[in-house]
C-alpha cells in the first residue's frame, strides 16, 4: 500500500492531521483501535484552553503555560499554542461541535489550574469526546482511508528518510505502507506505570517506535502525575478524576479532614498546578493521613446538586456505578500517571530530527515544558496536529525504495515471539510495578538505576505469541520496556527537580526560572542535557 | 480477592463451525468488573481469547458485550459469579469481538453549511443530550426492528435528529430518517432501557423526527387516518360492536358488603373499549370480586399515544386536557389503566397530573388478591413494552399468574404492534409477530398471557395458542374455584 500522507495514531492529533493532510493528497490513517475510540483524547473530560475573551489574552496565556511548564517549556512553539488554539476551536465549531455556552450564546470558559484567567472551554465533563466525535464526523466526510486495529510495529526507511510503516492487522499478518511523509501521532505512554489515566492505547508504542527508527526525544522525565485518580474499585485505579471537579469548586481533604492545600499553595490552593496539587496529595498519604484506600477526599458536596449533575455529569455516572453519590458522599482521590510532557524534538512545522518523519500531540516535546496545564493538550493536539498534517501533506512525493532487509529483520522478530516463552501480561505486570516504586512521584539516582536495571533484566526479546493475533501484544510490551527505559535514563539526566520531575536527592539553590538547565536529550547516538543560554 | 466462575461466548471463524460457551474460574479483586475478569481469563489461563477495550472508564465505547443477554459496558459491570458473557447480536469476529463499524460507517455526519451560524443556548441544550453517543452498539444489538427490516437503527436515528436541530448542518435530515427506517421503530424502548448513556432514542428521537417528518407531510398515510379518525370521534378505532363504556355503568360497585379496599378511576383505553371490551369486563369482575369500587367516566377519550408515537402532535393538547378533567373533576385521586401503551402514556407523556396513574397488576398486587384455583395449565408471559420498559413493571404480572397456572419464561422482545407499526408497516408487524409465535412455540406452553390489548391482539395472530390476560386467567381461576366449592 502507498499513500502521500500517513499518519500513526487516531486521537485528537492523529485525526487532525489526517484532516488537514487529506487537502493534500491521499492519506492513510492509521489506528491500533477504532477511529474515534482509541488514545486518550475520547476521554479527556475537563476542557480545551483557548484565549476568546477581550479581558484575557493570548501574552497571559503564554505566560501561565510557559510558569506552569517550569521554564523548560520551547518559547515559540508555545506562541503557536496560544495564539492558534481560538483558530482550531473555530474549525471545531464549524464542524459541529457542541460546547456548553453561556447565556449571552458564547463559548462557555471554567477556570482551570495554574491559569489567572477562566479560559477552558468545555463539553460538561466529556469535552474530548465531544472533540473526537466531532473529528470523526469531519474525517467520514474527506476521502481519507482508516486502517482501524492495525498495529505499527516500526517506521520504514529509506537510508535516513522515514518512507512509511509496516504494522500488524488485526489478524496478525505483516503488510507494509509507503508515504511520502509520516506522522507520528501516537499519544502518551503513562500506561508503563501501574496507576495511569491512560486507555489501553497509552503504552508509549510511537515514542518507542520513532526512537528505534533514530528520532530524537526531548524531556522524556517529564512524566505528570495527575492528582486525582480514583482508588476504588482496584482494578479501575487510576481512573481520571477530572481536574473540573475542582474547576467547579471541589475541595481536598485529608482523613482529618483538614483541607490540606493551606500547607502547600494557600494561594492557589485546589487549583494550583496539577505538580504541585499531587505533590501535596502523595505527601500527605505518605505521611498516614490517607484513607484505608489510600488515597484523600475530594468533595463537591457543598456545591448544588443541579451544579454537580450538568458540569460534571460523567464523574457523577462512573461514582454511581462504584457506589458513590459525589452529590451526598466524597470521592476518594490519588495521584495518577497521566501525561507524558517529552516527546519528539519537533519543529513549529511539527518535523521530527528524522526526514520524512512529523509528530503531534503527546507524542512530542517541548511544548508543556516541565509541567502541562490542564486544558492545553486538547489544544495542542489540533494547533499541532494541523500544523504536522499541513506540512506533511506539503512535502514533495517521491519515489520509495523499501530496504527488503528491514522486512526480513521485522519476520525474524516476529518469529521469535511465536517460539518465546514469557507471557507479555506478566512483563508488562512487572515493568508498572517497578516504575511506579521506582520512577513515580518522587526519585533519586538510586531507584532509577535500580528501575533501569530492572526493566533490562525483563526478558522483553523472549515474549511469547500464542498465534499471530497475539504478536501485536508483544510488540507493544517491547515498546513500553524500551519507553520506561527511556523515562529513567532522562530522569537521571536531569540533575534538578522541575515542574514534575523531583529529585529527592539533588538539593539545588536555583529556580525554575532560573536553572541552568534546558531539555534532556536522547537518540540512538546520542543522550545528556542542555545547558540554557545565559538568562 | 473473590473467586468468579463465568462462561464465555468462543468462536474462531478460522476453526470454528459456530460458537460454543467455556467455562472458566479466576481470582478477582473486589469490585472487579467484567473487563476484568476477562483480562485475568486472557492474562492467565487463555491468551487466544479476544475482546475489546480501550479507555477503561465508559467513555470510548469499544468493550459492550453481553451478560447474561443483557448488553453492557465490560469496563463498568460490576462482574458476578456465574455469568455467561456473549458478543453483542452483530457479526462476530471473534470470540467477544463483532464488526461495529459496518453500522457506525452508517451513521450520518455533519455537512457544514457554506457560512457559519453559532448555535444559540437553547439549541445547545437541545442537542446537548443527544451528543454523549459513545456508538457502543448496545442499542443495535437489542433492537427488534433491525433484525427483520431495513432500519439503519437507534445510534443513526439519535444522530440524525441531532443534526436536525443543529443550525450548522445543511441537510435535510428528516428526508433522510424516513428513508433510513424512521417508521419501522416499534417504540419498545429497548435501546433506551441498555443504552449506557441513557438516551432516550424513542422519545428523543424517534418521536421528535416523526413529530418533523409530519410538519414536512411525511406521516404515514395509515398514520394520517388514525389520526383523523381521533380527531373526528376521540378514539383511535372505530365501532363495530357495544363498546365496554356502553355496557357499564358510572360506578361499579364491589361484590359482597364490606368496606371496598379502594376507589379506583377507570382508564379504559381504545383497544380494550371498543375491540376487546369482553377482557376489559372480565378486568371488572375481578377489580370487583376483589373488593374494588370502579368510577368509570363516559367522557374518556384516546390517551393520544397513537399520535405522539406517530409525531401528530396538534390536537394532542385537547385530548390531554379532557381526559385530565374528566378524573379530576370527579375527585379521583388514583387512575387505573389496564392498556400497557395508555399507561406509559399517562405516566410518561402527561405533566403534573392531579391524580396518581396506577396499572391494573400494581393495584392487584399493591392490595393483594383472593387467591384463584390454580388450574392445570403451563402458560408463558408475553411482557408488553410499555408495561415493562415504559413502566418498570416486570415482577407484578409474574406474581399474579404464578397464584393461577404454572409460567415458563420467554425472552422479553418486541411483538411487534407498536409504535405504529402495525398499521403503518404491516410486513414488519407481521414479521416480528411471526418470531414472537416461534418463541412461544419453543415454551411448550399451552397459552400465551399478556397485559397489553395490542399485544394481545396482535400475538393471537401469529400464534395457535390461546393468548389470554392476566384478569382472564385470573376470572377464570375464581370460577374454577367456585366450581370446586359447589
Amino acid at each position: 500500500m502507498d499513500c502521500h500522507v500517513l499518519v500513526i495514531g487516531s486521537g485528537g492529533a492523529g485525526v487532525r492531521a489526517a484532516i488537514e493532510a487529506s487537502t493534500y493528497g491521499d492519506v492513510v490513517l492509521i489506528s491500533k483501535t477504532i477511529v474515534g475510540k482509541g488514545g486518550c483524547t475520547p476521554m479527556a473530560e475537563g476542557g480545551y484552553n483557548a484565549v476568546l475573551r477581550e479581558q484575557d489574552s493570548c501574552g497571559i496565556h503564554f505566560e501561565d503555560t510557559m510558569k506552569g511548564g517550569a521554564f523548560l517549556n520551547d518559547p515559540e512553539l508555545v506562541k503557536i499554542l496560544v495564539a492558534e488554539s481560538p483558530q482550531r476551536m473555530d474549525d471545531l465549531i464549524r464542524w459541529g461541535a457542541v460546547f456548553d455556552v453561556t447565556a449571552d450564546n458564547k463559548v462557555a470558559q471554567r477556570p482551570f489550574g495554574g491559569q489567572r484567567f477562566p479560559r477552558t472551554c468545555y463539553a460538561g465533563d466529556r469535552t474530548g469526546h465531544e472533540m473526537m466525535t466531532t473529528l470523526v464526523e469531519r474525517l467520514k466526510g474527506l476521502p481519507v482511508e482508516t486502517l482501524a486495529e492495525t498495529t505499527v510495529i516500526d517506521l520504514l526507511k529509506d537510508s535516513d528518510r522515514v518512507i512509511g510503516a509496516c504494522a500488524l492487522d488485526e489478524k496478525g499478518d505483516l503488510i507494509t505502507i509507503t508515504a511520502d511523509s509520516t506522522v507520528l501521532a501516537t499519544g502518551g505512554g503513562t500506561r508503563v506505570f501501574d496507576i495511569s489515566t491512560n486507555s489501553a492505547s497509552g503504552t508509549g508504542d510511537g515514542y518507542a517506535i520513532g526512537y528505534r527508527a533514530g528520532a530524537e526525544l526531548i524531556d522524556m522525565e517529564m512524566v505528570q502525575f495527575h492528582p486525582t485518580g480514583a482508588v476504588f474499585p482496584y482494578d479501575a485505579r487510576g481512573r481520571l478524576v477530572t481536574e473540573a471537579v475542582r474547576g467547579e469548586g471541589g475541595i481536598l481533604k485529608n482523613v482529618l479532614g483538614e483541607r490540606f492545600m493551606k500547607q502547600y499553595d494557600p494561594e492557589r490552593m485546589e487549583l494550583s498546578t496539577r505538580d504541585v496539587v499531587a505533590r501535596s496529595i502523595a505527601t500527605e498519604i505518605n505521611k498516614g493521613r490517607g484513607t484505608k484506600n489510600g488515597g484523600v477526599y475530594l468533595d463537591v458536596t457543598h456545591l448544588p446538586r443541579e451544579q454537580i449533575e450538568n458540569r460534571l455529569p460523567v464523574m457523577l455516572e462512573q461514582f454511581l456505578t462504584f457506589g458513590v453519590d459525589i452529590r451526598i458522599e466524597p470521592m476518594e482521590v490519588a495521584p495518577t500517571a497521566h501525561h507524558i510532557m517529552g516527546g519528539f524534538r519537533i519543529t513549529q512545522r511539527g518535523e521530527t530530527t528524522l526526514p520524512g518523519l512529523f509528530a503531534c500531540g503527546e507524542s512530542t516535546g517541548g511544548v508543556h515544558g516541565a509541567n502541562r496545564l490542564g486544558g492545553n493538550a486538547l489544544a495542542d493536539t489540533q494547533v499541532f496536529g494541523k500544523r504536522a498534517g499541513e506540512a506533511a501533506g506539503m512535502s514533495e512525493k517521491r519515489i520509495k525504495n523499501i530496504d527488503p532487509r528491514q522486512i526480513v529483520a521485522q519476520r525474524e522478530r516476529l518469529s521469535r515471539f511465536l517460539n518465546g516463552s514469557v507471557s507479555p501480561a506478566v512483563v508488562a505486570r512487572e515493568l508498572q510495578l517497578a516504575m511506579w516504586i521506582g520512577a513515580g512521584i518522587f526519585r533519586n539516582a538510586n531507584d532509577l538505576r535500580s528501575t533501569l536495571a530492572k526493566i533490562m533484566h525483563l526478558p522483553a526479546s523472549d515474549l511469547k505469541a500464542v498465534s499471530e493475533r497475539n504478536l501485536s501484544e508483544c510488540c507493544t510490551v517491547q515498546n513500553m520496556c524500551l519507553t520506561a527505559t527511556i523515562i529513567c535514563k532522562s530522569a537521571l539526566l536531569r540533575p534538578e527537580s522541575r515542574g514534575a520531575h523531583v529529585r529527592t536527592d539533588i538539593c539545588h539553590a536555583w529556580d525554575a526560572a532560573t536553572s541552568p538547565f534546558a531539555h534532556t536529550y536522547i537518540s540512538h547516538s546520542r543522550e545528556g542535557i542542555e545547558r540554557r543560554a545565559t538568562l | 480477592m473473590i473467586r468468579l466462575s463465568v462462561m464465555v461466548y468462543r468462536f474462531d471463524p478460522a476453526m470454528d463451525t459456530r460458537g460454543r460457551l467455556v467455562q472458566y474460574t479466576v481470582e478477582a479483586n473486589e469490585g472487579a468488573r467484567v473487563l476484568h475478569v476477562l483480562h485475568a481469563i486472557h492474562d492467565s489461563i487463555d491468551q487466544t481469547l479476544s475482546y475489546r477495550y480501550c479507555c477503561g472508564s465508559g467513555q470510548c465505547g469499544s468493550c459492550a458485550v453481553r451478560v447474561n443477554g443483557e448488553p453492557v459496558l465490560a469496563c463498568m459491570e460490576e462482574a458476578r459469579d456465574g455469568m455467561v458473557i456473549e458478543p453483542l447480536k452483530l457479526a462476530v469476529k471473534k470470540d467477544l469481538v463483532v464488526d461495529l463499524m459496518q453500522n457506525i460507517d452508517a451513521i450520518a455526519f455533519l455537512v457544514p453549511r457554506a457560512e457559519l451560524v453559532f448555535p444559540a443556548k437553547d439549541e445547545i441544550d437541545a442537542i446537548k443530550p443527544l451528543r454523549s453517543c459513545i456508538e457502543c452498539l448496545c442499542c443495535i444489538s437489542v433492537c427488534p426492528a433491525m433484525d427483520v427490516t431495513k432500519f439503519l437503527g437507534p445510534a443513526a436515528m439519535r444522530q440524525e435528529i441531532r443534526l436536525a436541530l443543529d443550525p450548522r448542518d445543511s441537510r435535510d435530515r428528516i428526508t433522510d430518517s424516513v428513508k433510513e427506517g424512521l417508521f419501522t421503530c416499534t417504540s419498545c424502548q429497548a435501546c433506551w432501557k441498555v443504552c449506557p448513556k441513557n438516551i432516550e432514542i424513542p422519545g428523543k428521537a424517534i418521536e421528535k423526527l416523526r413529530a418533523f417528518a409530519n410538519k414536512k407531510g411525511l406521516t404515514l398515510p395509515r398514520h394520517q387516518e388514525v389520526a383523523a379518525l381521533v380527531k373526528e370521534t376521540g378514539r383511535s378505532v372505530t365501532r363495530i360492536e357495544p363498546t365496554f363504556l356502553e355496557q357499564v355503568g358510572e360506578v361499579l360497585e364491589p361484590y359482597g358488603t364490606g368496606i371496598p379496599k379502594a376507589t379506583m378511576g377507570f382508564f379504559v383505553g381504545c383497544m380494550y373499549n371498543m375491540r376487546l371490551p369482553k377482557t376489559a369486563l372480565d378486568a371488572m369482575e375481578v377489580l370487583r370480586r376483589n373488593g374494588f369500587r370502579i368510577i368509570i367516566p363516559k367522557e374518556q377519550v384516546c390517551c393520544g399515544s397513537p399520535l405522539i408515537r406517530t409525531g401528530q402532535l396538534d390536537i394532542l393538547d385537547t385530548l390531554k386536557r379532557k381526559n385530565i378533567e374528566t378524573f379530576r373533576s370527579r375527585g379521583i385521586d388514583t387512575v387505573m389503566t389496564m392498556c400497557a401503551g395508555c399507561g406509559s402514556t399517562l405516566k410518561n407523556d402527561y405533566k403534573n397530573l392531579p391524580f396518581t396513574i396506577m396499572d391494573i397488576n400494581e393495584v392487584l398486587t399493591k392490595y393483594g388478591i383472593e387467591q384463584p384455583a390454580h388450574l392445570p395449565i403451563r402458560a408463558t408471559y408475553h411482557d408488553p413494552c410499555h408495561l415493562l420498559r415504559g413502566q418498570g413493571i416486570r415482577e407484578q404480572p409474574r406474581q399474579l399468574i404464578r397464584q393461577v397456572v404454572d409460567l415458563v419464561e420467554m425472552p422479553a422482545i418486541c411483538c411487534g404492534s407498536g409504535g405504529g407499526v402495525k398499521s403503518g408497516m404491516p410486513d414488519e408487524a407481521a414479521a416480528l409477530g411471526k418470531r414472537r409465535g416461534e418463541d412461544i412455540q419453543k415454551t411448550g406452553a399451552d397459552i400465551v398471557i399478556s397485559s397489553c390489548p395490542f399485544c394481545e391482539f396482535h400475538i393471537a395472530g401469529h400464534t395457535d395458542r390461546p393468548v389470554k390476560n392476566i384478569t382472564s386467567i385470573l376470572l377464570e381461576g375464581y370460577k374454577e374455584k367456585d366450581k370446586k366449592r359447589q
